[in-house]
């Protein structure tokens, strides 16, 4: 029996926001038809009962956008096609202006017990930078019906370095949230080349935040979380009572994952492949998976890189494991970095300090295998 | 015999840079059928990259052509020499494989700087000056003027010179009649022992090293064992041939022809250029003069990037000695920069064409740190010691002074510049010391200034204040005493030996600021602090500071894409490849050079 995660990429949207570079967009029903038959048969493609489920993971683009029936269809197909751990935690990424009581009570019952709920900013001027078409009133009701249709579990998503924000209007949307959700991403938000935001900001139209402040605004933001018990497990991701998200953790942890749909991703067995990003060549041609099996020096790299972003750090005994005795090899650089307070050796572990993950790709370098 | 002898004809080109030297080559060559139209390329004698893409004349080229005149077939060696200052030590070798010389004046330009200095060393080695006029195409081409400046500068006969158009093709077969009639034939003797004179060398690696030579007197055949007279070392002929310009085996070579020889030559230094070759058997008693050893002026210190690489580099700076004598190089090593070598070069295009080669030809990373000259450091026990290396000055209190290099300066500038060149002049510390008109629109201006402030981008700062045209040419004339310190740049309180330098002292504070502000800029942002203080002799004149980074990406890794993390880690890794650990400082490999680079608000 292999236990692993599941990821389904939903690449449909109702609207596409000013700086997002994701595989998705607003297409037809008779597009999106074509796409769920097809990514049913990916998944029967790839069922085998002994691989054992922990997680699932509804991503894209706006899952809560469609309609339900696809989605119930879809997690049932896998239940069908694989096994289910009992403790499974199921995820659906959903935006406010989509969730509706009938989805949420159809997700209920398909066993989703988890949602991610795109908030991105409780200011209203802040959305509208963004091409966000919610607002304040409606992602606070969004999350209060999730809770009445008894999710418990929900993420919200929260931007930095929008547009004319100010660390008030961060603080403010946080503190909001913190009342009411379980789990927080806080994302710098990057202008990524060929959005419109993008192209805004070159034609000088809106002002970015600059990086420094970005980065004082995310430092502020980990310390005040921390005060409201939310710890920061990951770079991003900070949860309230240990609610981690299971399958975001497993990422850094280099678990197994499939990923089904449209550009997802899969890690499976030290083989990395994934699908194409062009939605109709997804639909219309046959399942070609190149996979591409990681070299030892790579999962080294990969492990280091990962682990490093959590607040559990990188296990000296796993990387011994994979032939990297970083202590030795690493000497210099780690008695470099401990003793300037980047970061700390701790049972066994390697762990970078809370104040110094804004320079964590440096840290990385530094320890990588020559 | 002698009827052979007649009938060869051993010349050069010589001019100034960019007058059409390798164009009239190439068209000379096509004239007289040498290589097929098929093979003909541009610019066909200068073979390495580098040439045709700078469109500079770097090596010595030779080629054999032959040419009918009268009914008589006549052989015409040619020897591509290079134009630029540098390369005079190169031209000096190829004049004394020839008797005659071709030198070629640009139409519109008239007589320049190189034009006098390799007319002067042409007639120093007793040749026969051909002066030829080119670009008679050009619509600002004045003949007459450019016949009379060649009377009046240069002294030289030039009422019949032919006035041609290499590029177009134009009057070059007045050009091959009057290589035949005016150049004499070599002299020699066949029965003699051989005395057959290296000029250039080349490696190959099949047949060894390769001697360029002229032979003088005697003859050479396969099977012949020569004796190499300064190295004193014996081998056995194996190839002689002659050069079409490719190498093509002969069965002989007799005096009078250029050619070469190969003998299994395995070590590379056997085959010093300017050494006379004789037959082991039948020695001749004197030795060819052969050349002066030159002596590098400008110095800098090469590293490999990756110091794993350091025998390589070694190889190559071998390998590339073996046919340029005048590079000089001595191991040395750096607390910055590991091991590499300190390297003496004839000029600054020098040095750029030999790190430029190292790169493409042998495919190497390297550093290079900022030039610098030779100085006489007087210590005050009576010792003398020679400093080409900054960070090898005696402390201050040892010294009792310092001499440094001084060079005569000619300057060549129409006259509405004299301003703009006699400021910058004494800007860098020239003295003047004569100024003549050469006529109405040509001035030259003698200056005696040292030699250090020649290579800080004096060049590059003559050509902005004239436009371009001015030109010059110096040679280094002794040494001076001058008030110099070492300029010191601390990186995180440590000094970094490899952006120490020798300056003046008036000039010091003002280069410490500057190079303090520009390493802000170089250096990138690390994981902490970096404080950049410039020093003379432990006091702080300037300091600025790198901030330590606050952040660099905290990219979002959605639906599992680690690929795209990936990429970004692997740009990451390769810019730190290119990083040279200082301390717990990282550099970029171009600091060490980029302090030399001055800005525009200089």
């Amino acid at each position: 029996m292999i236990e692993t995660m599941i990821y389904v990429h939903i690449p449909f949207c109702d609207s596409k926001c000013l700086y997002c570079n994701f595989v998705s967009g607003i297409y037809s029903e008779e597009i999106k038809q074509q796409y769920f038959l097809k990514l049913n048969k990916e998944i029967e493609y790839n069922a085998n009962k002994k691989y054992i489920v922990t997680s699932i993971y509804i991503g894209g683009g706006t899952p809560s956008s469609i309609d339900s029936k696809y989605v119930v269809e879809l997690i049932n197909n896998i239940f069908t096609c694989f096994t289910i751990k009992d403790d499974v935690e199921i995820t659906i990424e959903a935006n406010p202006c989509s969730l509706t009581r009938e989805k949420l009570h159809d997700y209920k019952n398909c066993k989703i017990n988890r949602l991610s709920i795109g908030v991105q900013s409780l200011d209203n001027n802040c959305l509208k930078k963004i091409g966000r078409k919610h607002t304040r009133q409606k992602a606070l009701k969004a999350i209060n019906l999730a809770r009445q249709c008894g999710f418990n579990n929900i993420n919200a998503d929260v931007l930095i370095g929008i547009p004319n924000q100010t660390y008030h209007k961060l603080k403010s949307t946080i503190k909001t949230l913190l009342k009411k959700v379980s789990h927080i991403s806080a994302y710098m938000l990057i202008n990524e080349p060929n959005t419109p935001l993008t192209r805004m900001i070159a034609n000088n139209e809106v002002k970015v935040v600059d990086e420094d402040k970005c980065v004082s605004f995310y430092d502020k933001i980990v310390k005040y979380l921390n005060k409201k018990h939310f710890t920061r497990y990951e770079v991003s991701n900070f949860a309230k009572n240990d609610m981690i998200c299971k399958h975001n953790m497993g990422y850094w942890q280099c678990k197994n994952y499939l990923g089904f749909g449209v550009s997802s991703h899969s890690y499976f067995l030290g083989e990395r492949y994934y699908n194409t990003s062009n939605i109709l060549e997804y639909i219309h041609s046959e399942f070609n998976y190149e996979k591409h099996k990681l070299t030892n020096s790579e999962k080294i790299e990969e492990y280091l890189m990962l682990g490093l972003r959590t607040k559990y750090g990188v296990n000296i005994e796993k990387l011994r494991s994979l032939g990297f005795d970083i202590l030795t090899a690493k000497k210099t650089e780690l008695d470099m970095l401990a003793s300037n307070d980047f970061i700390q050796i701790l049972d066994g572990a390697i762990i970078v300090n809370n104040d110094k993950f804004g320079v964590l790709n440096q840290i990385i370098l530094k320890l990588l295998p020559n | 015999m002698t009827e052979k002898l007649k009938n060869i004809r051993n010349f050069c080109i010589i001019a100034h840079i960019d007058h059409g030297k390798s164009t009239l080559a190439d068209r000379l060559i096509e004239k007289t059928g040498t290589v097929s139209s098929r093979e003909m390329s541009d610019r066909i004698l200068d073979s390495m990259d580098l040439e045709r893409e700078r469109g500079i004349t770097i090596k010595l080229t030779p080629t054999r052509m032959f040419y009918t005149l009268n009914g008589e077939e006549y052989i015409l060696n040619l020897i591509d020499t290079p134009g630029h200052v540098d390369f005079t030590y190169e031209v000096s070798r190829s004049l004394a494989a020839c008797e005659g010389a071709i030198l070629i004046v640009d139409a519109s330009q008239g007589v320049e700087a190189q034009t006098i200095a390799n007319t002067y060393l042409a007639i120093d080695n007793n040749l026969e000056i051909l002066p030829v006029i080119n670009k008679i195409d050009l619509p600002s081409a004045d003949v007459e003027k450019c016949r009379k400046e060649i009377e009046d500068v240069l002294g030289i006969y030039a009422e019949d010179c032919p006035a041609i158009s290499a590029k177009d093709g134009i009057n070059i077969d007045e050009v091959l009649k009057q290589i035949v009639e005016k150049i004499p034939a070599p002299r020699g003797e066949i029965e003699a022992p051989l005395k057959a004179l290296i000029f250039d060398s080349l490696y190959d690696n099949f047949k060894g090293a390769i001697c360029f030579v002229r032979i003088f007197d005697g003859k050479v055949k396969v099977g012949d064992k020569i004796k190499m007279m300064k190295v004193d070392k014996t081998y056995e002929v194996t190839e002689v041939g002659v050069f079409t310009p490719k190498m093509q085996p002969k069965e002989i070579l007799c005096c009078g022809d250029v050619g070469y020889i190969c003998a299994s030559i395995k070590n590379l230094s056997d085959t010093k250029v300017g050494d006379t070759i004789t037959n082991a058997d039948n020695p001749t008693k004197e030795p060819l003069p052969g050349y002066k050893d030159v002596q590098p002026v400008v110095f800098s210190g090469i590293f490999p990037v990756d110091g794993a690489k350091y025998q390589d580099l070694k190889d190559a700076l071998e390998k590339l000695k073996l046919n340029d004598a005048s590079l000089k190089f001595s191991p040395e090593t750096s607390v910055a920069l590991g091991f590499g070598f300190r390297c003496g070069f004839l000029g600054l295009l020098h040095m750029e064409i030999i790190t430029e080669r190292l790169e493409r030809e042998f495919g190497l990373d390297i550093i290079t740190t900022a030039p610098s000259v030779s100085y006489n450091v007087y210590k005050t026990n009576g010792e003398m010691v020679e400093v080409s290396n900054p960070s090898m000055l005696p402390p201050p209190a040892e010294i009792e002074r310092i001499e440094e290099p001084m060079i005569k300066l000619d300057v060549y500038t129409p006259p509405n510049y004299v301003g703009a060149v006699m400021e910058l002049c004494q800007d860098k510390r020239g003295e003047f010391v004569d100024m003549q008109y050469l006529e109405k629109t040509r001035v030259v201006l003698k200056y005696h200034m040292p030699l250090a402030e020649m290579i800080y981008d004096f060049f590059d700062s003559l050509k902005s204040r004239t436009k371009g045209y001015a030109s010059l040419d110096y040679e280094v004339y002794g040494f001076a005493p001058s008030e110099l310190v070492r300029l010191d740049i601390m990186l995180n309180g440590e000094p970094c030996d490899a952006l120490s330098m020798i300056i003046h002292k008036d000039k010091a504070y003002a280069r410490g600021r500057q190079i303090a502000e520009k390493l802000k800029i170089i250096i990138p942002r690390q994981l902490f602090e970096v404080p950049i203080q410039a020093c003379i002799g432990g006091k702080i004149i300037a300091r600025e500071t790198v901030s330590a980074m606050r952040k660099d990406v905290l990219a979002k890794c959605y639906g599992g894409d680690i690929s795209r993390k990936r990429k970004l880690l692997e740009k990451q890794k390769a810019g730190k490849k290119r990083m040279r650990q200082f301390g717990s400082v990282e550099l970029p490999a171009e600091t060490f050079i980029s302090i030399l680079k001055t800005d525009d608000n200089d």
